[in-house]
């Protein structure tokens, strides 16, 4: 692809951008501070692509390349589900879709002491947030947060968890809200809850619906708002 | 031990819950019903016997190859099907490469007991010489993602497979009668099996202490069901084989519940895939027809002509591979007499269809000269071609405006692959390619030489 050094960052944000793309040059931006996220790497005064993706800006000066994949990169601060594997001593262990089992602190709940450590049987679905994510080692997790309330995490009872891509669960994260959530949200009453890994928890009260809601969300990536909505109606014609 | 953990697919308990809750309300994850189907999806490659089926998200690909083997000793005038198994581990976390798990061999045993208990191939028609030579038909199947139902889905990309696969005409000739001369498929029609039906397999999976069943389960209701049954039978009302491997217990009346609902759906399975081969079937003889069109309509008919000419030649590479192997050992001298001979009659034949297209098919070895001198090309995105002799004969065949064929070193010592390139001259493929020049000089100096 051509590397356009380009004077205006403009032209390339929110466009696909490929690894080894210079978007920035930084010549021309003398007084500035601009903080770049995942994807960009700083080259001198260049800013160069790392991983595809699209090109983001949030206003005043952050960058980063967004892209959709089936694995989880694990980093701090994000919720994510995580399904509990094994108990040890002083950690569970448990699933985040990462390249490595993260660990709960046996401790890291809400008035969590030694004495009323929680019980998880193998296959638990919980809510939680990153504490620590280096390369290499294992994440922390806690199932509080930083001011150490409960905060909805922990443990999801019942109902339906289903696996996505991280780009469906941003979607489905951003705001204004995502339009299949909106469409289906003016029907069917439901409660879901989003990891940023690409797991979502959804739950109605009739499995039907359920499902609907499920199947929806997982046909809805790859189209646009437009599209969406017109899906969800016809689901939800064919269901009445 | 932790990193292993790491890379394996976890079922949640709320899963397992919700699964097995909305199945007592006849409800299924995907919205399905519980006795259908995913959508089926059959596609199949260039090559005779070659399939790719998708039921759902699960995808299997298969291949039939056939080979010239000795018979078993008890069975001498029968043939062979053997079938081969490989599940990728691009199909699912738990599959490794190299040693062939449980689930896979099982999955091999109940394809091939369904194919060979019913006798759905007939095998006495694979016999050349009773004794001595057999076609022995290997079936691979190749497990590319697995989103449950393997056995449902390999069991139709086989019979896809076999029923589109052609083997090659071979007849007895030679001095004394005894030895087998494989035709090319220019030279003579490739024959299909004789299948004389179907046996399709429908899996059943059992939940619950209800005799719940569901067909067609996705990976998920896999790890949830309790029990499973693989029933094979074909339209006419024979259970070839019924599988059933542990796991819950099951009431006599739903075994006979199941052989009726899977005797519906064989029949419904059935009718797509002869729909499918069907149309596969037309297509290749549309094919054929375009082979012996004129060399304008060549021009014309550029990728056209190159898929079938591709086709044509990977024909020729997988008869010279399996031929190569087999018979070239066994007969060597009867080959040489048996190219000779092809040869000829190609030489003969050769005269009237030389404005039309010299794309003739050398059968063996003739070549090993040329074939030495030439350089390799692109290797297996050029269409293989033979160079034939007669065209060593007339050089002017040899000029753009006619098909060019080139050639590249036989690999391998039975010399029966020869491969090569056909451009038509007056486009600019010609011009792309930089070492066609060499091997024009080098094809006019073997002309020159010999």
């Amino acid at each position: 692809m051509e590397a356009k050094p380009s004077n205006s960052p403009k032209s390339f944000i929110d466009q696909s951008v490929a690894p080894g793309d210079v978007v920035l040059d930084l010549s021309s931006m003398a007084n500035q501070t601009i903080k770049l996220g995942g994807g960009l790497r700083q080259d001198c005064d260049s800013i160069s692509v790392m991983k595809s993706g699209k090109l983001r800006f949030v206003k005043p000066n952050k960058y980063w390349v967004e892209s959709s994949q089936k694995r989880y990169v694990p980093c701090v601060g994000d919720n994510v589900l995580g399904i509990v594997v094994d108990s040890k001593a002083d950690n569970f262990l448990v699933d985040i879709k990462g390249p490595a089992l993260a660990f709960l602190p046996v401790l890291a709940f809400e008035g969590g002491t030694r004495r009323n450590i929680p019980k998880f049987e193998m296959g638990t679905l919980l809510y939680v947030r990153v504490v620590k994510a280096n390369t290499g080692m294992n994440p922390e997790l806690s199932c509080t947060d930083a001011t150490g309330k409960a905060a909805e995490y922990g443990p999801l009872k019942d109902s339906y968890m289903f696996e996505s891509s991280t780009g469906l669960a941003r979607l489905l994260l951003s705001s204004p809200t995502c339009p299949v959530l909106e469409a289906l949200g003016k029907k069917l009453s439901f409660e879901i809850a989003i990891g940023l890994n690409g797991r979502v928890w959804v739950h109605a009260d009739s499995p039907s619906s359920v499902i609907l809601v499920s199947n929806a969300i997982m046909n809805s990536e790859s189209l646009s708002e437009v599209q969406q909505k017109i899906m969800v109606d016809k689901l939800l014609q064919r269901v009445q | 031990m932790e990193h292993r953990l790491a890379n394996t697919w976890w079922m949640t308990v709320n899963e397992k819950k919700f699964i097995e809750t909305t199945l007592l309300s006849d409800l299924r994850i995907d919205g399905r019903r519980p006795f259908d189907y995913r959508r089926l999806t059959i596609k199949f490659g260039r090559d005779d016997g070659s399939s790719e089926v998708q039921l759902g998200q699960t995808h299997v690909m298969a291949f039939v190859t056939s080979q010239l083997v000795q018979p078993y000793r008890d069975r001498p005038n029968e043939g062979t099907v053997s079938i081969y198994t490989e599940f990728s581990p691009m199909a699912d976390p738990s599959f490794e490469a190299g040693r062939p798990g449980e689930s896979s061999v099982e999955l091999g045993r109940i394809i091939d007991r369904g194919l060979r208990e019913s006798r759905a191939v007939d095998m006495e028609s694979l016999c050349v010489i009773a004794g001595k030579l057999v076609w022995a038909i290997r079936i691979d199947l190749h497990i590319l993602d697995n989103a449950g139902n393997l056995v449902d889905a390999a069991n139709i990309a086989a019979l896809t497979a076999l029923s589109t696969f052609r083997r090659p005409e071979c007849t007895l000739g030679g001095e004394d009668g005894q030895e087998v001369i494989i035709h090319p498929p220019e030279v003579r029609e490739p024959h299909p099996l004789i299948i004389h039906h179907l046996p399709i397999a429908v899996t059943f999976g059992f939940f619950g202490d209800e005799n719940i069943m569901v067909i067609d389960p996705t990976h998920k209701e896999e790890s949830v069901m309790r029990g499973r049954m693989i029933v094979t039978l074909n339209t006419n009302g024979d259970v070839c084989a019924i599988q059933k491997a542990g796991g819950v217990g099951v009431m006599q009346s739903v075994i006979m519940q199941c052989l009726r609902i899977a005797s519906v759906k064989a029949a419904d399975m059935t009718s797509k895939i002869k729909n499918a081969v069907e149309s596969y079937n037309t297509e290749r003889a549309l094919r054929k027809i375009k082979r012996h069109s004129s060399s304008a309509a060549l021009d014309v008919n550029k990728p056209d002509v190159k898929l079938e000419n591709q086709n044509q030649s990977v024909d020729q590479k997988e008869i010279g591979d399996l031929s190569g192997h087999h018979v070239e050992r066994l007969k060597l001298i009867s080959e040489e007499r048996g190219v000779s001979h092809s040869n000829s009659m190609e030489g003969l034949r050769q005269s009237p269809e030389q404005d039309k297209t010299t794309r003739d098919v050398n059968s063996k070895g003739a070549d090993f000269d040329v074939v030495e001198t030439s350089l390799a090309l692109h290797g297996a995105l050029i269409p293989n071609t033979k160079l034939e002799e007669s065209r060593r004969e007339k050089p002017s065949e040899a000029d753009p405006g006619q098909l060019l064929a080139d050639l590249e070193p036989a690999p391998s010592p039975d010399g029966a692959v020869e491969t090569g390139e056909q451009t038509n001259g007056k486009k600019t493929l010609v011009d792309a390619v930089k070492p066609k020049h060499k091997r024009r000089k080098k094809k006019s100096s073997n002309i020159d030489a010999s």
